[in-house]
């Protein structure tokens, strides 16, 4: 845990602005419009779960909306269509809140199932996430605006989980369908003030990994998933 | 109303015409036109090549001669140059050579009443149809200190919209410079070249057979192309075009014509 | 290369890259493609020109206190336990990654995409290094890189010089069998780099902006190949710009926003990531974070004109209108940083000797400004540089400083506009032809035409004829007296 050469080169910015440093305190940054918060407010929830829904398959994203009762099977499904296991799932208690225990039993007894577990070493996880067919990840929030569901780095569930494996599929509830980035950041900056989210890295993911490098045409899936869907849990 | 033609130098040592053209449409709708005398050119030529020392007398003496005459506006027939004009102002916030601020004043009563031709027939004469008729197939060319500096996208194509028997084609590319840039088409001639170049290609793809724009710089760069190339093609001011053919019964102002659709193109 | 990317001079670059017909059709189909995306992405979003307001506002208010956010930043990346280095010249830049990758006993460098690495010709460094690989992981730049370093000609589309084929025979050369087809090339390289990725142990990054207020730092990319580099590694090195900061999420956000609108037509790239120094208790992440802060020049800029080119966020959106890029490329710019944005910061960062002509190959057509998202003036700065070049260093650009000069002093005095007005038609008969007219009613009052003129002005009509001036009876002013006599403005 090193700063090196920071005086010597801050004095020099400091000189060639022409004014001394440790000036913010007095000058902090106003937002000059409150576009961001603006945008897109007066939408209804019912009208943003629409708009996320649009967006998102716009992507293209699969896009399914169940409640709480169709979700098993849904993954079930989901698993089979996608070709089976691998899984790489997380280690956290939202199984248990959206009572998917029954269904976390039943599927590992058909599927190669892996955890993304805290205990285990880098190597142990990294390799379950790149063995992996299918990821499913549990997202904080997702953003109508853009199609975007944000995950946030946590011991059970940690960041390659979201980029290695071939298939990836995030659940959020409904209740957590917001606007756009602008919500999702105001939460994110309200919790890790409040010491309550300790996350060293908020992954913000807008559909499949794609490219437009060669001659601007745009492909899917070039270094992470090949496919992405998102699922919506009435709450 | 009083009207003053801010001339430019382009004008005055090439393009007799556009001026003669513009005075004609002017007096024919009302204005009474004067030409004040000592003015030469906004200083576009040396400010922009870096020449900034160099640039202060040349816009001093415009702001002088156009301040000789009293005028109610000042109309130009060069997008470019009323955008400089217009800009006068904030060019001269760093002028070492004007301690009263006394050019700095009258800088902006004249960016204050200065407008392109077009535009000035629009917006200030309220004029939709001059009552011109020209029978032609035309693209026009969108000047882009016009269109960016002094962010005039649409009276042009308003005013051609109403010109019997002229058939507008819309220009592919529209948005990108023909290469003219002043001192840049001869030092960057290189570069110019490509620019003009492929420019003249979109215009042949368009299929007419007349060129319109708003700036004289333009237009004899992309005439001057097609003119070495050897290609037929008629380039004209719009000025020329307004007045072509005129039946002063059509005339017609703003109010009396269908309200006209936004900038056709961003 | 560096900064520069070509040993050229500027006139054989510019030869050459109007001579590349494939790169030339390649360019302006990708701008055109950009054009539409941007412009809808944008009015989708409403407001634009607030939103570049708000997005200026932020910018500048980092640069203003930039000392003040570069130090609170530095010290949340260490209060997680990161490093952090400032380093003022390139040499002290890559004299730390070099040691950092010595200490972290790496042999499998992985990199996502840093226009500032580019700066430092780290590539070549790292390569000369015994017992270490180095990848490229975006795809553009893994295209360069296996065509023996190729430079890049955009500042977000590295590659877009070079069409299917030739990337088909690059990869080729590695092995892959399958057609030209983007779509397969891009699955080979897909499996042949996540193999490369999955022994690495330092992950370079660049970064698109650092949250001060917090110490971590934010990514804006749609392969995710920087997200495989901050996850797998042990130890990630993000370098970056001294100018890429932001004060909260709560900007990054805002800019993030403006960045995909710009850059890509998209509402957001694929993937934003906000990261750093790994949390006590995840398992994957960098255990070891270093942040490399380069200066290389860009506080020259501050304090004077030149300021506000810092704001820049390297959008690429004034390539992407520029008519002079779409004619001559990234490479005609021989900078790494090409167009508009390249042609005012080029000369700041390696000095007006080797990058002095940019500022000059524009025709100030002001497209550039029109888009750029945080209001940066650009040509107004590509004519302040030119006022440098030639009122204060006094170097000399094409035209002689006496032919400017000249032109300064008869546009400023009347009586001498009046005698080249009335003597402009003589002495131009050696140059004059009889060459028909086939650009009607403009140039017909006449019917004369200079194909090949003296001095300046051989410049214009090496590429197009110019009208010989009407004699001094048939001029504007002439005619308006005689109009006037007549009583023309007698309404
Ligand atoms: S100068 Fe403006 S438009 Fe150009 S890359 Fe930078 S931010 Fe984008």
């Amino acid at each position: 845990m090193t700063i090196q050469n920071r005086d010597k080169f801050l004095d020099h910015l400091a000189e060639r602005l022409g004014q001394p440093r440790h000036q913010l305190a007095t000058h902090p940054y106003q937002q000059l419009n409150d576009l961001p918060q603006q945008t897109l407010s007066d939408k209804t929830p019912a009208e943003l779960l629409a708009l996320a829904r649009k967006n998102s398959e716009a992507l293209p994203v699969t896009f399914y909306e169940v409640a709480p009762v169709e979700l098993p099977q849904l993954l079930t499904d989901y698993v089979t269509d996608k070709g089976g296991g691998p899984l790489l799932l997380p280690t956290t208690s939202h199984f248990a809140d959206y009572q998917l225990t029954d269904w976390q039993k039943s599927i590992a007894a058909d599927q190669t199932v892996n955890y993304w577990l805290p205990d285990a070493d880098r190597a142990t996880n990294l390799k379950a996430a790149e063995i992996a067919n299918i990821g499913i990840s549990f997202a904080d929030f997702l953003l109508a605006e853009s199609g975007t569901v944000t995950v946030s780095t946590n011991p059970g569930q940690g960041r390659a989980l979201h980029f290695l494996p071939i298939h990836y599929l995030s659940i959020v509830p409904r209740s957590r369908i917001v606007a756009r980035s602008t919500q999702a950041v105001a939460w994110y900056e309200k919790e890790q003030a409040a010491g309550c989210l300790d996350s060293s890295a908020i992954h913000f993911i807008t559909g499949p990994s794609n490219s437009g490098d060669i001659e601007m045409q745009l492909v899917t899936g070039v270094h992470g998933p090949l496919d992405v869907t998102y699922v919506v849990v009435d709450d | 109303m009083k009207v003053s033609i801010f001339t430019t130098c382009m004008m005055d040592l090439m393009f007799p015409h556009v001026g003669k053209n513009m005075v004609e449409v002017l007096e024919r709708l009302g204005c009474t036109v004067d030409v004040p005398d000592d003015q030469i050119c906004c200083g576009q030529p040396t400010f922009n090549s870096g020449y900034v020392e160099a640039s202060w007398p040349v816009m001093h003496n415009q702001i002088d001669a156009l301040s000789a005459i009293d005028c109610d506006y000042i109309v130009c027939p060069a997008g470019s140059c009323t955008a400089i004009l217009k800009e006068y102002p904030e060019l001269l916030v760093d002028d070492p050579n004007d301690p009263t601020g006394d050019y700095m004043a009258r800088a902006k009563i004249l960016s204050a009443k200065t407008y392109e031709f077009s535009q000035f027939i629009w917006r200030v004469l309220g004029i939709a149809d001059c009552g011109a008729e020209l029978d032609t197939v035309a693209t026009y060319h969108r000047s882009c200190h016009m269109t960016r500096l002094l962010g005039e996208r649409e009276t042009p194509f308003w005013l051609l919209e109403n010109v019997k028997g002229l058939e507008m084609r819309q220009l592919d590319g529209i948005q990108y410079c023909c290469g003219f840039g002043g001192t840049f088409s001869v030092k960057e001639h290189e570069i110019s070249e490509l620019m003009v170049t492929s420019k003249v290609e979109n215009i042949e793809k368009t299929g007419a057979e007349t060129l319109i724009s708003c700036d004289p710089g333009c237009l004899m760069n992309i005439g001057g192309r097609f003119n070495r190339l050897g290609k037929p093609m008629k380039i004209m001011h719009i000025a020329e075009v307004l007045n072509h053919n005129v039946d002063e019964s059509r005339i017609k102002k703003i109010s009396e014509v269908a309200t006209p659709a936004p900038a056709p193109f961003p | 290369m560096g900064l520069s990317t070509s040993t050229l001079p500027f006139k054989e670059r510019i030869a050459a890259a109007a001579k590349d017909k494939f790169a030339h059709a390649s360019i302006a189909k990708a701008q055109d493609t950009q054009y539409t995306k941007r412009e809808n992405a944008r009015a989708e979003l409403g407001n634009w020109q607030d939103w570049r307001k708000l997005g200026q506002s932020i910018r500048q208010h980092v640069i203003q206190y930039l000392p003040d956010y570069l130090e609170e930043f530095s010290d949340n990346v260490e209060k997680r336990g990161g490093n952090v280095f400032f380093a003022q010249t390139t040499d002290e830049a890559n004299d730390f990654i070099l040691n950092v990758i010595k200490q972290q006993q790496g042999h499998h460098v992985v990199k996502s995409k840093s226009m500032v690495t580019a700066e430092l010709d780290l590539d070549k460094k790292l390569q000369a290094l015994p017992d270490v690989s180095i990848l490229e992981t975006d795809l553009a730049e893994f295209i360069l890189q296996e065509d023996d370093w190729d430079e890049p000609s955009h500042i977000v589309f590295p590659a877009i010089h070079k069409d299917r084929n030739q990337v088909h025979t690059i990869f080729k050369k590695l092995g892959y069998e399958g057609d030209n087809d983007p779509e397969h090339m891009a699955r080979f390289a897909r499996k042949y780099m996540r193999e490369r990725f999955l022994e690495a142990d330092v992950g370079i990054t660049g970064c698109n902006f650092a949250i001060a207020d917090s110490g971590i730092i934010n990514l804006d990319t749609n392969e995710g190949n920087a997200d495989l580099a901050d996850s797998i590694p042990k130890a990630q090195i993000v370098v970056m710009g001294m100018e890429r900061l932001v004060p909260s999420m709560k900007e990054a956000e805002i800019m993030d926003n403006m960045l995909a609108r710009s850059a890509v037509g998209q509402k957001l790239t694929t993937y934003v990531t906000f990261e750093g120094q790994q949390t006590p208790g995840e398992t994957d992440g960098p255990e070891n974070f270093y942040v490399v802060v380069l200066d290389n020049n860009r506080s020259k800029a501050l304090g004077t004109e030149f300021q506000e080119i810092l704001q820049c966020i390297r959008c690429g959106a004034c390539l992407n209108v520029c008519p002079v890029y779409r004619q001559i490329g990234g490479h005609g710019y021989g900078s790494l940083y090409p167009g508009p944005v390249g042609a005012v910061l080029s000369p700041i960062l390696g000095g007006y000797e080797q990058f002095g002509e940019l500022p000059f190959a524009s025709s100030l057509c002001a497209a550039c400004t029109e888009t750029c998202p945080v209001l940066i003036p650009l040509h107004n700065l590509l004519i302040k540089h030119r006022e440098v070049e030639t009122d204060r260093l006094n170097m000399m650009h094409g035209f002689t400083d006496f032919q400017m000069k000249v032109v300064g002093k008869g546009t400023s005095s009347p009586f001498m506009f009046k005698m080249a007005l009335r003597f402009k038609h003589f002495g131009l008969s050696p140059w004059t032809h009889q060459k028909p007219v086939t650009a009607t009613n403009f140039f017909e009052y006449n019917n004369s035409m200079i194909t090949k003129g003296p001095g300046m002005v051989g410049g214009w009509t090496d590429v197009r004829d110019l009208p010989v001036p009407p004699k001094h009876r048939d001029d504007f002013r002439v005619w308006f007296k005689h109009h006037k006599k007549q009583g023309g403005d007698a309404k």
